[in-house]
């Protein structure tokens, strides 16, 4: 996978903090969170404890009170009545009555009175809010504790009732159980099964499987349909006959609220630590990868221009980098040492075509480099520069490479050219194309090889191109080559004087050469020059070192 | 002793005449509500199966029930004027509350409730205890003293009612609107008593003559906190 190196960095320096951060802050928040779990734990169980021991307390409190109402005198006449009288169908209805009475003002939904053998002897019960009596065979309630009737569960409180500490008989007092009298969720079991819940959002069957688990535990902690729960047995009601009652409180309501505030706390601390760490993480990667980014940058752009500039070392203070940068200098040394030398042996290879073609003739020798010359002088003068200048220079030297391929017969003759040999002569421009065409880093001399010979008016050879549509150069290379043409020596004619050449070139400005490039040469500067440098044959050596 | 007497033979004399007998008319004014009833079932109570529910006190006017629980009576003796009274126990409750009778008379206390009542009363003026009795049985007291009876129920201790025994004939209870009449009294001078369980004695002296009496008006009073006044006189 390709990916930058400041990416990198990054990731290998980010992601392990990152990993790191979260899950401290996630080890922490567990942590924070399990403790105050632990803390609302026992609160809720010493609350629930307390709640207990209050229920215990009225308990207490009630059972004081129903044991007055075994005290009551009127009822123990009338069960003295019934017992008197055991056949009286009108002695038990007195007794019921009586027990009616007490259920009305006291609001009991059941009241038993049973004989010292523990026979009842009346009883009566209220259904849909009202008191009716009940057929008492067969009855066998327990002392005390939960007795089930008619699909109702009561829970029976009993009392002795004494007359001159002879015990007579007792009574005993039934509530309606319902688990709505308690504030917390309550689950009534028997021997393991769930008889009674009102556990929210929970069906006694999954109420039964959770407590399932605790088992003979009077304190445990379960999970209901996705909910903690704390329960405890409650040992203030005693129901008996392995009834269980157990109380519920919701861990989860309680530290719910409380978890959700650290939960967003740490969320927020640990996407700032996250944030920072990110932060810190993109400046430790730029500062490793800043350096390295600059090199490459530098490199990249020495690749876009072709210059192999030195690289300052003293700005990177890292070891690696400055190492790194002078190699790369050092490379860069080489590569253009070898570049020079390529140049070098390039620039030798011209010279040398050109001093081939120059030794063909020796009327022609040192032609091709003073039209170099000329044409160099001309360009500058029109403030061609750099890149152009270079191409005019180099495109002089070669513009007649051409002539290679014309017979020494036609090229060498003394005499003037009939017009068949003309003809051959004027195929040298497309000669030298054809030459050079194969030649890599040459293209941009071909325009002047090939059409040095087009005239201003189009009457040249060997495309007849008119004025401008003839690339500049080759144009300066025109004039500067019929200068040298005319001022030196032919076999069939002496050279022409500096002034005549001149006057020549002014006269031919429209028709064969530019006006404005003649007009230029013409010009004291370059004349002066030319005129200098006829004068002069330069030696070869000295030619190169002003081409390099 | 002698007073006595000679109050005995007036009276006496003053039957033998009664042609010249007045009725002595008076007005019993109740200020306040003096008992409090709480509840009175509504429906008959002793179908089994059907429960009783408690209503309200359906008194419409509390201070005529004061007015017809006030007892009239002159003081001093007179002799062979025995009534039968009854005081009936119904709807668990004794029915009437409230029984008037001479010196001598005897009431009967039938059962009509198709449970079974054991009345008694522990007052000094008569103290009895007629055992648990059923439907359709009755017993009887006869009071040779004159006093108040409180009677109560063994078996239920809310029921209450009050036997007032009284020295002679002339005794009564007021009526809803606070009237009452003690018809055929001899002139002469007498003290009329008026009684209520909460409010207790109010008595009066007047003078009876042939052609009628000074106007009589009980008024039991209360103080500003619902408390009975003795009576000034």
């Amino acid at each position: 996978m390709k990916m930058r190196f400041a990416t990198r960095a990054f990731i290998w320096s980010f992601v392990p903090f990152a990993i790191m951060l979260a899950g401290g802050f996630w080890f922490v928040q567990q942590r924070v969170q399990s403790t105050v779990r632990t803390g609302m734990r026992s609160s809720l169980l010493d609350a629930h404890v307390s709640m207990d021991r209050m229920r215990a307390q009225s308990e207490l409190q009630n059972s004081r009170l129903l044991q007055i109402v075994g005290e009551n005198p009127s009822l123990k006449a009338g069960l003295q009545l019934v017992i008197s009288e055991p056949k009286s169908k009108a002695a038990r209805l007195t007794l019921e009555d009586q027990l009616r009475e007490i259920a009305e003002t006291l609001h009991f939904d059941l009241l038993l009175v049973s004989n010292s053998n523990n026979t009842p002897m009346a009883g009566i019960l209220r259904v849909d809010d009202q008191l009716v009596t009940v057929d008492i065979a067969g009855w066998k309630p327990p002392q005390k504790g939960l007795f089930s009737f008619g699909g109702v569960a009561y829970q029976l409180n009993s009392f002795p009732i004494d007359v001159n500490d002879e015990n007579v008989g007792t009574l005993s007092i039934g509530e309606r159980f319902d688990l709505t009298q308690f504030t917390t969720p309550t689950v009534l079991s028997r021997l393991g099964k769930v008889l009674r819940s009102n556990v929210p959002n929970a069906s006694p069957a999954e109420v039964e499987s959770a407590l399932g688990a605790c088992g003979e535990q009077v304190e445990c902690e379960t999970k209901i349909a996705g909910e903690s729960y704390l329960t405890l047995v409650s040992d203030s009601t005693e129901l008996g006959d392995g009834y269980v009652l157990r109380s519920l409180q919701s861990v989860d309501s309680v530290s719910g609220p409380l978890h959700s505030v650290l939960r967003h706390v740490f969320f927020v601390a640990s996407f700032l630590a996250l944030l920072s760490a990110a932060a810190i993480s993109l400046l430790s990667s730029r500062s490793v990868a800043g350096p390295i980014a600059t090199l490459v940058q530098r490199l990249r752009e020495s690749e876009a221009t072709g210059l192999l500039p030195d690289f300052q070392t003293d700005a990177a203070t890292i070891h690696e980098i400055r190492e790194l940068t002078e190699t790369f200098n050092r490379a860069a040394n080489a590569v253009r040492e070898g570049r020079d030398n390529l140049q070098q042996a390039y620039l030798e290879f011209i010279g040398s075509l050109a001093s081939t073609l120059d030794a063909r003739d020796n009327y022609t020798a040192g032609h091709s480099r003073r039209v170099s010359e000329y044409s160099c002088m001309i360009a500058e003068a029109m403030n061609i520069t750099g890149e152009e200048l270079e191409v005019v220079r180099m495109g002089a030297l070669l513009h007649d490479i051409g002539k290679i391929g014309i017979i020494d017969n036609v090229l060498r003759k003394p005499a003037k050219l009939t017009r068949e040999e003309m003809a051959l002569l004027q195929q040298h421009p497309s000669i030298g194309r054809r030459i050079l065409e194969g030649v890599r880093g040459f293209q941009a001399y071909l325009p002047i090889v090939e059409l040095h010979h087009e005239n201003w008016d189009g009457t040249g050879y060997p495309l007849h191109l008119p004025d401008v549509t003839v690339p500049m150069c080759a144009r300066i290379v025109h004039v500067a080559d019929a200068y040298d043409a005319m001022t030196s020596a032919r076999p069939y004619r002496s050279a022409l004087s500096h002034e005549t050449a001149i006057q020549e070139l002014k006269r031919c400005a429209g028709s064969q050469f530019d006006p404005e490039i003649v007009r230029v040469a013409t010009g004291t500067d370059v004349v002066d020059h030319l005129h200098r440098h006829t004068r002069e044959a330069a030696p070869t050596p000295r030619l190169i070192s002003i081409i390099k | 002793m002698l007073n006595r007497i000679l109050r005995i033979s007036l009276l006496i004399l003053l039957s033998g005449i009664s042609l010249r007998a007045a009725d002595v008319q008076g007005t019993v004014v109740v200020q306040h509500k003096l008992t409090k009833s709480r509840v009175t079932p509504t429906a008959s109570m002793y179908e089994r199966g059907v429960s009783i529910s408690l209503g309200s006190d359906q008194e419409h006017d509390p201070l005529a029930y004061e007015r017809t629980h006030v007892v009239i009576y002159l003081e001093g003796d007179s002799a062979n004027d025995e009534v039968s009274g009854e005081l009936g126990q119904k709807d668990r409750r004794f029915s009437p509350d409230l029984v008037v009778v001479p010196m001598g008379s005897t009431v009967s206390f039938p059962n009509y409730d198709p449970i079974f009542h054991d009345v008694f009363s522990l007052s000094n003026a008569k103290s009895f205890d007629l055992g648990n009795y059923a439907q359709a049985h009755s017993r009887s007291i006869t009071f040779p003293k004159p006093g108040i009876i409180f009677v109560n129920c063994h078996l239920h201790s809310n029921m209450s009612a009050v036997i007032v025994v009284t020295p002679n004939r002339w005794s009564t209870k007021a009526d809803a609107a606070g009237h009452f009449t003690l018809p055929n009294v001899p002139p002469g001078k007498y003290t009329i008593v008026a009684w209520h369980k909460t409010a207790g004695f109010f008595r009066k002296t007047i003078q009876v003559t042939a052609t009628g009496h000074d106007p009589i008006e009980f008024a039991i009073p209360l103080d500003e906190e619902g408390r009975v006044q003795q009576a000034s006189r």
